[in-house]
C-alpha cells in the first residue's frame, strides 16, 4: 500500500481524524449501518416498516428467505437476470475482443473508430432504452391472433419486411419471451462494448510489440498469435471486464426499465422480464422491507459466489 | 475472417511475399469492412433517434421510412420540451450534479489526504475496511437508506437526492493512489519550510492531481445525470405541483407513459435527444478524462 | 484483501447479534380517535390536504375553502395535487413512518387499509356522535357531529363504505363518486341500426355485427381490466375476495369460463383493453382515422374525453351515447362504485383532527359544493338532496351527446345507484385488485393452437400466489 516510511510524524495525529470525519461520518449512516440493518431486517421474519412504526414485534428466523425463494416470480427474475448474464457477457466480450485486436492492427481511423465505439457509453440507459424501443416497436392492435392489424412497424421491422421477412412482434403485447430477450441482449451487449473495448484496447496496446515481432520471424499463423499470444497476454484484462461484466450483469435493471417502462415487460405480461434488482425494488415499494433485504442478501451471495469462482478460474487462466 | 488465418499456412517460399502481400491487403479489407459495420450498428440508434425526432409524425409512420426526414420538423423538439416539461428537470438534475459533485470533491479530498500523507492509528484497517464495502451491491443499501432519509423527513427534498452519495470509496482510492505518487520530498520540504499540511494540499498535491480530479468531476456529474433508481425512490414528484424535484431521467420515462392517444414517438426522440445531447457535448471536450477515468474506474457513473 | 475479509465478517457477527436483539418491544393497538373536551378550541391550525382534482376542480375547491374560512377563519388548508390516486397512497405511506402525513387525502378503501397497518387514520365515529357546539366567526353555532338529517341526506351504501373496514368503525367520508358506463358511437349504431346491448350477450352480438360493418375496426374498448375483472365477478356472483378469512377466493371455474370467453372476443379483434391498446380506449373510440372503436367502457366521470374533438364549425364529428354497461342477468344489476373518499390522519395535536374534520364535513354535507363539484367534474354527488338543487336539475336537465356530454353520463349514473356495489377492503386488496387485471390481460392475449384451459388455469394460479405473497 504505498506509503514507504518517509511518513512524517505528525504533531496533531487527531487531525487525520478531522480530515476524515465527514466521510466516516456519511459511510456510518449510509453504508454501515445500512449494512448491519439489511442482516437486522433479513432474518425478523415478515418485517415491514410500517408495521414496525407502530411498535410491532417480529420474530427472528429464516422466514423470509423462504419466503422469497418460493416466490415463482423471484425464481423467475432470477431466471431473466441468470440468463442475460450467461448470454450478454461471454458475448460482448467477445465482440469487443474481436474489435480491439482489429482496432489495434489498423493506423487510419483508428482514433475515429474508437471514439465511436466509446459513445454509447456516455448515454443515460433509459433513454438510449427508448430508442431501442422505437426501433423495435410495432403498433397495431390484436397483436398475435387472426386478427392483427398493423399500422406501422418500428425500423427493424421494416428493414426485415424489405428483406421479405415477416414482421416480428418484439416488444409489445402478445410478444414472445425469446423476442424480449432477443431485444434486450441486443441492447446490453450494446451498451457492454464501450467499456470492455476500452480496456481490452489499453491493454492491447500495452502489450510488448517484441512477442508479435519474434512470432512473425518464425511465420506463426494470425488464429495462433491470436490464441496463443494475444489472449494469453490480455488475460489480466480479459478477467477484469468479465468479472465486471458478470457483476453488473447480475445487476441488471435499468436498462429493461428503458426498452419495457417499469412495467418491465410486454403490456400483456407485466413483470415477465423482472430482474433480481427489480424484485428487491418491488418489495421495497410493497413495505415488505423484511423480504427486501433477504432478497438483497442474496444477491450479494450470488454475485459473491460468482465473483469468487471467477477470481478461481483466472487464477488458474490467467498469465500475469 | 477463419479463411485469412488458414490460408496463412504456405510452404513455397518463392511465392510466399507475394501472396502474403495479397493476404496483407485482403485482411486489411476485411477488417476494415468489420469495423465500419460495427461502427454503423453502434451509432445506429442515434441516427435513428436524431432521424426520427425530426420528422412529423405522419412521415415517421409511413410503412417504407424516410431515412432522411422529408419535412424537417423542429417543433418535434420544442413540444418535447414543454411535454416532458425538461427545463425544471433540467435545472434540478443541474443543481443536484453541482453540488454534489463540488461537496463529494471536498470530501474525497480530504480523506484521499489523510489516508495518504497522514499518519494515524488504525488507518491500514479502516483503509481496507472501506474497500471492502466496495464489494457490497448497492441495492442492499438502498433499503435502510430508504428508511433512514423517510426518518429524517428528507423526502422529496434536493438533500435526500445528493447526500446519502457523497463519499464514494472508490474515488478516495483512486485519488489517495494518486496523491501516493506525489514525491514525498516535497511533503517534506513543505514541512521544513513550516507550511502547513493543509496548505500543503491545497497548494501542492491539488494541482497535482488535477486529471484525476476532473475524471472524478465528470463521472460523478454523468452520475447525476443518469442516476434513476434512487431519485425514483425518493423524490419523484412532478416539478409541476409545488416545486417537485424529479431528476431528468425519471421525468423523461414518465413523460410519455402517462398521456392519453397514441405516443408520439418523434416527440418522444426529440425529448431523448435532448437529455442526451449534454452528455454528447461533455465527451467531445473531455473524452480524454472520460475514457481515462472510466477505464480505471469500470463503473457507470 | 485478508483485512477486508476480516472485516466483513466481523461486521457480519455484528449484523447478526443485533438481528438477534432486534425489534421494538412496545406495543399500540388501533384505538379509536377521542373528541378532546370543548370540541374544536378555535385555534389557529394548517392543514394539508393531498388530492389529485385537475385545475378546474381546484378553483371550485378554491371558492370553497373561502367558504369555510367565513367560518372558521383559524383553520388554515393547504392542498396538493399529488399526481394519481396511487401516487398519493405511495406518498403518504412514506410520510407515515416520519409522522408528517398529511391531515386530510383523498383515498380509496384499500388505501385505507395500508395506513391501518401504522393506525395512521383516525376513527370519526366519535366526532360523528359529538354533541358539542361550535361557534362560527359570526357567532352562530352548529354541533360537531352530523344531524340525523345530514346523516340521511348522504346516499346510504356511500356512507357505509366508510365502515367496511372489518371492525365495524368508520373510517372515511365518500367525497364523490363515479361508475363505469358505455360510451358508444350514438351515429353510427343508428345508422347500422344497432341495439345498444344490455346483456353480455347482447353485446358478444353486436361486436360480431360491427366487424362484419367495418372488419378494420376492433368494435369495443374497455379502459380497466381490474375493473372488468371485479365487475363480472359481482355480476355472476362468484367469489372475489373476502376481508376475511382466506382473502383470494378468484381461482373459480366461473371466472375462469367469463375470462375464456373474453379471450375468444380478442382473439376475434372484437375488442381491446387500455393496456392492450397501450393507451386510454377513448382515443380509439373518438379517432376519426384508421383504426376505431364504436364502443369503449370508461369512468362516467371521463365524459369529455369520450367526446370526439369539434371540427372548425363547433360541431362534433358523431353523437356520443351513454348507456349503463352491460350485464349478465337483469336480476342481479352490478356497476362499480369507484371515486375517492376523504379520510383523516391521527396527528399529536388533537385539535389538528377536529379541525379536518370540520372541513370534511363541510365539504361533503354542502350541498352547493357537492353540487359544484359534481358539474364540474361529471363525478355523482353523494348527498341525496343535491337532485333538489335548481341549478344542479337544470344542468342534468341539459344533457345531450355533445356539448353536454357531462350531464348526460352524470344522469345515467344516477339512475343507476341501485346497483353500485363496492369490494371488501383489507390490507393486500389492492393487490388482488392489480393481479386480477393483469391476470385478464394476460388471459386475453394467450395464442391460438396452445392448450388455452391449461394456460388460464395456470394463470389464475400464479396470480392467487403472487396475492398471497404480497399479503
Amino acid at each position: 500500500m504505498g506509503g514507504k516510511n518517509t511518513m512524517v510524524e505528525s504533531r496533531r495525529p487527531w487531525m487525520a481524524w478531522v480530515y476524515l470525519a465527514p466521510a466516516i461520518l456519511l459511510l456510518l449512516v449510509f453504508t454501515v449501518w445500512p449494512i448491519i440493518n439489511t442482516f437486522r431486517m433479513a432474518f425478523l421474519v415478515g418485517y415491514r416498516g410500517l408495521e414496525a412504526v407502530q411498535g410491532k414485534t417480529f420474530p427472528f428466523g429464516f422466514g423470509n428467505f423462504t419466503k422469497v425463494i418460493q416466490f415463482q416470480d423471484f425464481l423467475n427474475c432470477l431466471r431473466n437476470t441468470t440468463l442475460l448474464c450467461v448470454i450478454t457477457v461471454p458475448l460482448s466480450t467477445f465482440l469487443a475482443l474481436l474489435i480491439s485486436v482489429c482496432l489495434n492492427s489498423i493506423k487510419t481511423l483508428q482514433k475515429g473508430l474508437q471514439t465511436i465505439f466509446f459513445l454509447p457509453y456516455v448515454t443515460n440507459s433509459i433513454a438510449i432504452g427508448m430508442v431501442f424501443a422505437a426501433m423495435f416497436n410495432i403498433v397495431g392492435s390484436a397483436h398475435g391472433t387472426s386478427n392483427q392489424i398493423i399500422i406501422t412497424a418500428g425500423i427493424v421491422n421494416n428493414i426485415i419486411t424489405f428483406f421479405g421477412g415477416e414482421p416480428v412482434n418484439w416488444i409489445n403485447s402478445g410478444s414472445t419471451y425469446l423476442a424480449n430477450m432477443t431485444v434486450m441482449v441486443i441492447y446490453i451487449v450494446w451498451n457492454a462494448l464501450p467499456f470492455k473495448i476500452l480496456i481490452l484496447l489499453g491493454g492491447l496496446q500495452s502489450v510488448n510489440k517484441q512477442y508479435y515481432d519474434a512470432a512473425r520471424v518464425d511465420g506463426t499463423s494470425r488464429r495462433r498469435i491470436f490464441t496463443r499470444i494475444t489472449v494469453p497476454l490480455l488475460s489480466p484484462m480479459i478477467a477484469y471486464v468479465v468479472i465486471t461484466g458478470f457483476i453488473g450483469g447480475f445487476k441488471e435493471y435499468t436498462s429493461i426499465v428503458g426498452v419495457f417502462g417499469e412495467k418491465m415487460g410486454p403490456a400483456n405480461d407485466q413483470g415477465r422480464l423482472n430482474t433480481m434488482v427489480g424484485f428487491i425494488y418491488d418489495a421495497l415499494e410493497n413495505n415488505h422491507q423484511g423480504r427486501a433485504s433477504a432478497a438483497a442478501l442474496i444477491l450479494f451471495g450470488i454475485i459473491l459466489v460468482v465473483t469468487l469462482i471467477n477470481l478461481q478460474v483466472s487464477k488458474r487462466r490467467v498469465h500475469y | 475472417m477463419a479463411e485469412t488465418f488458414n490460408t496463412m499456412q504456405e510452404k513455397d517460399m518463392g511465392s510466399v511475399v507475394s501472396r502474403q502481400k495479397v493476404i496483407a491487403v485482403l485482411a486489411k479489407v476485411l477488417v476494415y469492412a468489420f469495423l465500419i459495420l460495427m461502427a454503423v450498428i453502434v451509432l445506429f440508434p442515434f441516427y435513428w433517434m436524431i432521424n426520427s425526432s425530426l420528422k412529423p409524425l405522419e412521415e415517421y409512420r409511413l410503412p417504407i421510412p424516410t431515412f432522411w426526414p422529408h419535412k424537417l420538423l423542429l417543433s418535434n423538439y420544442v413540444n418535447a420540451f414543454n411535454t416532458a416539461k425538461l427545463g425544471r428537470l433540467f435545472l434540478n438534475t443541474l443543481y443536484v450534479g453541482v453540488v454534489s459533485t463540488l461537496l463529494s470533491l471536498v470530501i474525497t479530498i480530504l480523506s484521499a489526504f489523510a489516508f495518504a500523507r497522514l499518519e494515524f492509528k488504525g488507518k491500514n484497517v479502516l483503509f481496507a475496511g472501506l474497500l471492502a464495502t466496495m464489494m457490497i451491491p448497492g441495492e442492499l443499501f438502498t433499503i435502510t437508506n430508504y428508511m433512514t432519509v423517510t426518518r429524517l423527513n428528507w423526502l422529496n427534498t434536493y438533500t435526500v437526492l445528493i447526500v446519502p452519495f457523497l463519499v464514494s470509496v472508490f474515488y478516495i482510492y483512486l485519488l489517495r493512489q494518486n496523491f501516493l505518487q506525489i514525491p514525498d520530498e516535497l511533503y517534506l520540504a513543505a514541512k521544513v519550510d513550516g507550511t502547513s499540511d493543509f496548505k500543503y494540499l491545497c497548494k501542492v498535491m491539488i494541482p497535482l492531481s488535477l486529471p484525476t480530479l476532473i475524471s472524478i468531476t465528470i463521472l460523478k456529474m454523468m452520475g447525476a445525470w443518469n442516476s434513476y433508481i434512487w431519485p425514483r425512490l425518493v423524490a419523484n414528484k412532478d416539478p409541476l405541483n409545488n416545486g417537485g424535484h424529479r431528476l431528468i431521467t425519471n421525468g423523461l420515462r414518465n413523460a410519455f407513459t402517462q398521456t392519453t392517444g397514441e405516443v408520439n414517438y418523434p416527440e418522444q426522440m426529440a425529448a431523448v435527444a435532448l437529455v442526451s445531447a449534454p452528455l454528447f457535448l461533455v465527451f467531445v471536450f473531455l473524452r480524454k478524462y472520460i475514457m481515462k477515468g472510466v477505464s480505471r474506474s469500470g463503473i457507470k457513473g | 484483501m485478508k483485512k477486508a475479509l476480516l472485516l466483513v465478517s466481523v461486521l457480519f457477527l455484528i449484523a447478526l447479534t443485533s438481528a438477534f436483539c432486534g425489534g421494538t418491544a412496545e406495543s399500540a393497538a388501533a384505538s379509536a380517535f377521542e373528541v378532546p373536551e370543548g370540541g374544536y378550541d378555535g385555534s389557529e391550525v394548517t392543514l394539508t390536504f393531498y388530492h389529485t382534482m385537475g385545475a378546474n376542480l381546484n378553483t371550485v375547491l378554491d371558492e370553497y375553502i373561502a367558504e369555510f374560512n367565513q367560518l372558521f377563519p383559524n383553520i388554515h388548508i393547504k392542498w396538493e395535487q399529488v399526481g394519481g390516486y396511487d401516487d398519493v397512497k405511495n406518498q403518504i405511506s412514506t410520510e407515515i413512518p416520519a409522522g408528517n402525513q398529511p391531515n386530510l387525502a383523498y383515498c380509496y378503501p384499500d388505501h385505507v387499509a395500508m395506513y391501518n397497518l401504522a393506525g395512521a387514520v383516525a376513527t370519526l365515529d366519535n366526532l360523528i356522535a359529538s354533541q358539542i357546539p361550535v361557534t362560527h366567526a359570526d357567532g352562530t353555532t352548529e354541533i360537531l357531529g352530523l344531524t340525523e338529517e345530514q346523516k340521511a341526506d348522504f346516499i346510504e351504501g356511500y356512507y357505509n363504505e366508510g365502515c367496511q373496514f372489518g371492525d365495524g368503525l368508520m373510517y372515511t367520508m365518500p367525497f364523490s363518486k363515479s361508475t363505469e358506463v358505455l360510451y358508444y358511437n350514438k351515429t353510427f349504431f343508428d345508422e347500422h341500426n344497432l341495439k345498444v346491448p344490455t346483456t353480455w350477450d347482447e353485446m358478444e352480438e353486436v361486436c360480431a355485427k360491427i366487424k362484419e360493418i367495418a372488419p378494420n375496426s376492433i368494435p369495443l374498448g374497455y379502459d380497466s381490466e381490474a375493473n372488468w375483472f371485479i365487475t363480472m365477478c359481482e355480476q355472476y356472483n362468484s367469489p372475489y375476495t373476502s376481508a376475511t378469512g382466506d382473502h383470494y377466493l378468484f381461482d373459480n371455474a366461473t371466472n375462469r369460463e367469463f375470462i375464456k370467453r373474453f379471450r375468444q372476443w380478442y382473439q376475434n379483434g372484437w375488442m381491446t383493453t387500455q393496456t392492450l391498446l397501450g393507451s386510454y380506449t377513448s382515443g380509439l373510440f373518438t379517432s376519426t382515422n384508421e383504426t376505431v372503436s364504436y364502443m369503449s367502457i370508461g369512468s362516467s366521470a371521463g365524459a369529455t374525453y369520450q367526446r370526439p374533438a369539434a371540427g372548425a364549425d363547433g360541431k362534433y364529428p358523431f353523437e356520443v351515447g351513454i348507456a349503463t354497461i352491460p350485464q349478465v342477468s337483469d336480476a342481479n344489476r352490478k356497476v362499480i362504485s369507484q371515486g375517492p373518499s376523504i379520510c383523516i390522519f391521527n396527528k399529536d395535536n388533537p385539535q389538528e383532527v377536529v379541525a379536518s374534520w370540520l372541513f370534511v364535513k363541510y365539504l361533503t354535507t354542502s350541498v352547493e359544493f357537492q353540487a359544484a363539484f359534481s358539474m364540474a367534474s361529471g363525478y355523482v354527488p353523494v348527498l341525496k338532496s343535491v337532485t333538489d338543487n335548481e341549478i344542479y336539475a337544470d344542468f342534468i336537465a341539459q344533457a345531450d351527446y355533445g356539448k353536454y356530454i357531462t350531464a348526460l353520463s352524470t344522469k345515467v349514473c344516477l339512475e343507476q345507484q341501485d346497483a353500485y356495489y363496492t369490494s371488501p377492503a383489507f390490507n393486500g386488496s389492492s393487490t388482488a385488485r392489480d393481479e386480477v387485471g393483469a391476470l385478464l390481460t394476460k388471459c386475453l392475449t394467450i395464442p391460438e393452437g396452445s392448450d388455452v384451459d391449461a394456460q388460464i388455469a395456470a394463470a389464475f394460479k400464479l396470480a392467487i400466489q403472487k396475492c398471497e405473497y404480497n399479503d
